[in-house]
């Protein structure tokens, strides 16, 4: 099997290379042999999902058979790991992980290639970028990081799961990450080429539109998830570490989220055709630039079990990615003119430019602190550490300025807003914000007691400008609708939702990001306290206590376990009874915490089993009051209903399709719509 | 004379309690900076797990250096020779540490003059291009009209 495997790997890098390369020589020669060399690509780029599926099925085979002959395999598993882990085998090392990106890769290039009579020559170019980024991946995988190494020995059980990722999150955490991640080679792969081709308009933009909200929301569930597995699995009472391998997947996150604004300065008034050519190069250099941090150990992380020595081949990569992009931006500068200009700084434009600043600013602020450490070692000789305090300082205000323009910038018109409708428009959030912040204080958000105080008074008050913002747009078209279809308020709201997906969709992830935000701000009021606990002990925090009840010991084949069944009362009120966990691997040696969670729309009791006092054999437990914890959830579901809404088509849309043909000037008379494909850059 | 008196009296009998309170902030803020060295990943006023090895002796410390020096800067140049360079975990704020407070802020500073240049590049544009330079296709034309469609009432 491993012979197997490595054979689809070598096809499969043999299969894109081909497709990379004849893609070139097509998009050079703009003839019909320049056009079948294109379309044989095509086809073997197809082809090329095929076999690298192939690889990744050989992998989990031998995982699933405990295929201890394979390295991967014993390094990464053994005999008495529940399947479902076995199966995530595939992404949680080094060389799993590379095959299981190039898959998705594949995966996504397949989409692209199958779809193509969307733009035959567009998707032509688009197939030969993504087939050269197919090309890079599929060079490491197969003589860098090659997941079929063969043992010289065959052992009778293998090292297990680092038991942190033996949790049901982390089956769909990386995932999750990855398809965010490589999702972002289209819409770049989709820019690049049109930009090489000098493509008129912003078709690639709205042949890309679904694919980047779709990775967009991909890396944002990937983000949660990892955060809430750092919640329930690592035991420290947070979520967010600051770790430079969270950093990194917030990098795409914040300029893919920048891209997703300006995009519509570009479609709707010809605007930032520079900005976003480059925002979309940088997004996909910036998830390189995560898994280098991930993979080359440059940086210290949590996540050193995925570290390695490829680090070169990123960099090299990336030297490859900014050079490609920087000639093809030269060479065709001229093409991206801006159609129109700023009329007014009172303006919707003018706040997408504040959005994309701060978006920036924000993502700069990331990479410096993470990249700091190694500034330091190369001018210094030492790392000098910038950790959670650091960053808390400095994203923080950028934090708050960023939820006061989601505020204020859907009030603003396109082209021009009097001061007379601004006022209008904004006179009652602000009151209901202002009174929010009031009632705030006499309930314990001091602003003036500390800075951290301070903050989170400031994330209340302009999170509920951002809910009433949001809530006055529904109304006010709410009610337009309501009169004209001769229906009831809330009629007409889900009238206006279904005739305007994406602008209303875009509402809902507002608000899912201000009860992120929330959640994020009750952080200023966490409690935490830690004893040890023999039985009939009590632990009080906040208006809870918890009794020791009973401790137990288990043991299965995988991990044995200790536990605490700790009886707990509110208000001297018995409520529930939470079981915090140690587990002990075998395979592994090494042991993690399953935490115990009582959690309300208020607050959690979060309560780990911290470990046995030696001395007296009596568990020590921690306890720990996380206020409004939950709502940083919520958001993040409302996050994803409100993408999912954007992504569905209009109620008008799908009575009338308009149908997507390509522009004047790019594309011959056979038609960009039609059956016939032209090669890459040809001409009539 | 006697008033003056007084007033010293009183000040003397206030800076005490005044230093204390001092000294207590910084040790808040100096222990906000300082991670615990045993593994537990947490900062070191927050390590309070029973049996730690090392918060005790380094809170102590901590108390120490607070009390003997004024300057920040030396408590944690301490903490870095005792402990390690990765013990403290925010960059000081003089010499080269200070680049990485200022980085953010110069980026966002860098970012707010560039789109100074954009916007009045922009505003002084002596006219609009001509819709005619800009050949666009008719149905480019109806996707641009839905997109403004879907971002406006």
């Amino acid at each position: 099997m491993p012979l197997l495997g490595d054979f689809c790997l070598l096809f499969g890098l043999a299969l894109a290379a081909y497709c990379f390369v004849v893609g070139i020589i097509a998009f050079s020669r703009k003839d019909e042999a320049g056009y079948r060399l294109a379309e044989s690509g095509r086809r073997a780029g197809i082809a090329s999902f095929f076999a690298v599926t192939g690889a990744a099925l050989v992998l989990v085979w031998a995982a699933l058979n405990n295929d201890f002959s394979i390295a991967y395999i014993l390094e990464h598993t053994n005999r008495a790991l529940p399947i479902p882990y076995k199966l995530a085998a595939l992404w949680s090392g080094q060389e799993g992980s590379l095959l299981f990106w190039s898959w998705l890769l594949a995966g996504y290039a397949l989409v692209v290639r199958v779809r193509h009579k969307v733009d035959t020559r567009l998707v032509a170019t688009t197939s030969m970028v993504l087939a050269g980024i197919q090309v890079f991946f599929l060079l490491l995988v197969n003589f860098a990081a090659n997941p079929f190494g063969i043992m010289s020995r065959v052992a009778t059980d293998g090292n297990g799961l680092n038991p942190l990722l033996q949790y049901p999150e982390m089956v769909i955490h990386p995932p999750m990450l990855y398809l965010g991640y490589v999702g972002f080679s289209v819409p770049f792969a989709f820019a690049l080429a049109a930009l090489m081709m000098r493509y008129p308009g912003e078709k690639w933009i709205h042949i890309t539109r679904r694919w980047t909200m779709v990775t967009w929301l991909f890396l944002t569930c990937g983000i949660s998830l990892g955060a809430h597995w750092a919640y329930a699995v690592l035991g420290w009472g947070g979520y967010w570490g600051w770790d430079p391998v969270e950093n990194a997947s917030l990098l795409p996150w914040l300029s893919g989220t920048a891209f997703l604004h300006s995009v519509m300065m570009q479609e709707k008034r010809g605007m930032m055709k520079v900005w976003n050519v480059w925002l979309i190069f940088v997004t996909f250099m910036l998830s390189i630039l995560g898994t280098l941090l991930t993979r080359s150990g440059i940086v210290q992380s949590v996540h050193a079990f995925a570290q390695s020595s490829i680090g070169a081949w990123f960099y090299g990569f990336l030297m490859v990615i900014l050079i490609v992009c920087v000639v093809a931006f030269i060479k065709n500068r001229s093409h991206l003119k801006s159609e129109n200009k700023l009329e007014s700084l009172v303006s919707r434009e003018s706040s997408f430019l504040f959005n994309n600043l701060v978006l920036l600013a924000a993502c700069f602020a990331v990479l410096s602190g993470t990249l700091f450490p190694i500034l330091s070692e190369w001018v210094r000789g030492y790392k000098i550490t910038v950790g959670a305090p650091f960053f808390n300082k400095v994203m923080l205000p950028i934090g708050l300025f960023l939820i006061f323009l989601t505020a204020v910038g859907p009030l603003l018109a396109w082209r021009n807003t009097s001061l007379g409708s601004l006022k209008k428009n904004f006179a009652i959030p602000a009151a209901l914000s202002l009174i929010v912040g009031i009632i705030l204080i006499p309930l314990g958000t001091k602003p003036w007691q500390s800075i951290a105080y301070l903050y989170s008074w400031l994330a209340f008050v302009f999170s509920t400008l951002v809910i009433a913002t949001v809530a006055s747009e529904f109304i006010r078209g709410g009610r337009v609708l309501q009169s004209k279809l001769n229906t009831n308020l809330f009629g007409g709201m889900y009238h206006l939702t279904r005739r305007n997906m994406r602008r209303y969709g875009g509402y809902i992830v507002h608000f899912g990001v201000v009860l992120a935000c929330i959640g994020i701000a009750g952080q200023a009021f966490n409690q935490e306290k830690e004893q040890e606990m023999g039985q009939g002990d009590k632990l009080t925090i906040a208006q809870y206590t918890l009794v020791g009840h009973e401790y137990t010991e288990d043991d299965n084949a995988n991990y044995g376990s200790r536990a605490a069944l700790l009886d707990v009362y509110k208000d001297g009120k018995y409520i529930t009874q939470l079981t915090p966990e140690h587990r002990q691997f075998k395979a592994s040696m090494q042991g993690t915490t399953i935490v115990a969670d009582y959690s309300t729309l208020k607050e959690d009791l979060y309560v780990i089993y911290e470990g046995q006092n030696p001395d007296t054999g009596h568990p020590i437990i921690k306890a720990f009051i996380n206020p409004l914890v939950n709502w940083l959830w919520i958001g993040v579901l409302v996050v994803v209903l409100g993408t999912g809404m954007a992504l569905v088509p209009n109620a008008a849309q799908l009575k009338s399709p308009v149908t997507v043909t390509a522009a004047v000037g790019a594309v011959d008379s056979a038609g960009a719509g039609g059956a016939s494909m032209r090669p890459a850059g040809a001409r009539k | 004379m006697k008033r003056a008196v007084q007033l010293l009296i009183l000040s003397l009998a206030l800076a005490g309690p005044l230093t204390a309170a001092d000294n207590n902030a910084r040790y808040e803020n100096l222990g906000g900076k300082i991670m615990c060295t045993c593994g537990c990943g947490q900062m070191l006023l927050k390590c309070n797990h029973v049996g730690c090895p090392n918060s005790a002796k380094m809170i102590s410390q901590l108390h120490a250096q607070v009390a003997a020096t004024d300057n920040d800067d030396e408590v944690l140049n301490f903490f870095r020779r005792e402990w390690g360079i990765t013990t403290v975990v925010e960059p000081g704020h003089h010499g080269f540490e200070l680049i990485a407070w200022i980085l953010p802020f110069a980026g966002l500073a860098l970012g707010v003059a560039l789109l100074a240049i954009v916007v009045h590049r922009w505003r002084n544009r002596p006219q609009e291009a001509k819709a005619s330079e800009v050949k666009l296709d008719p149905h480019l034309e109806t996707l641009r009209a839905r997109a403004r469609q879907e971002t406006e009432i």
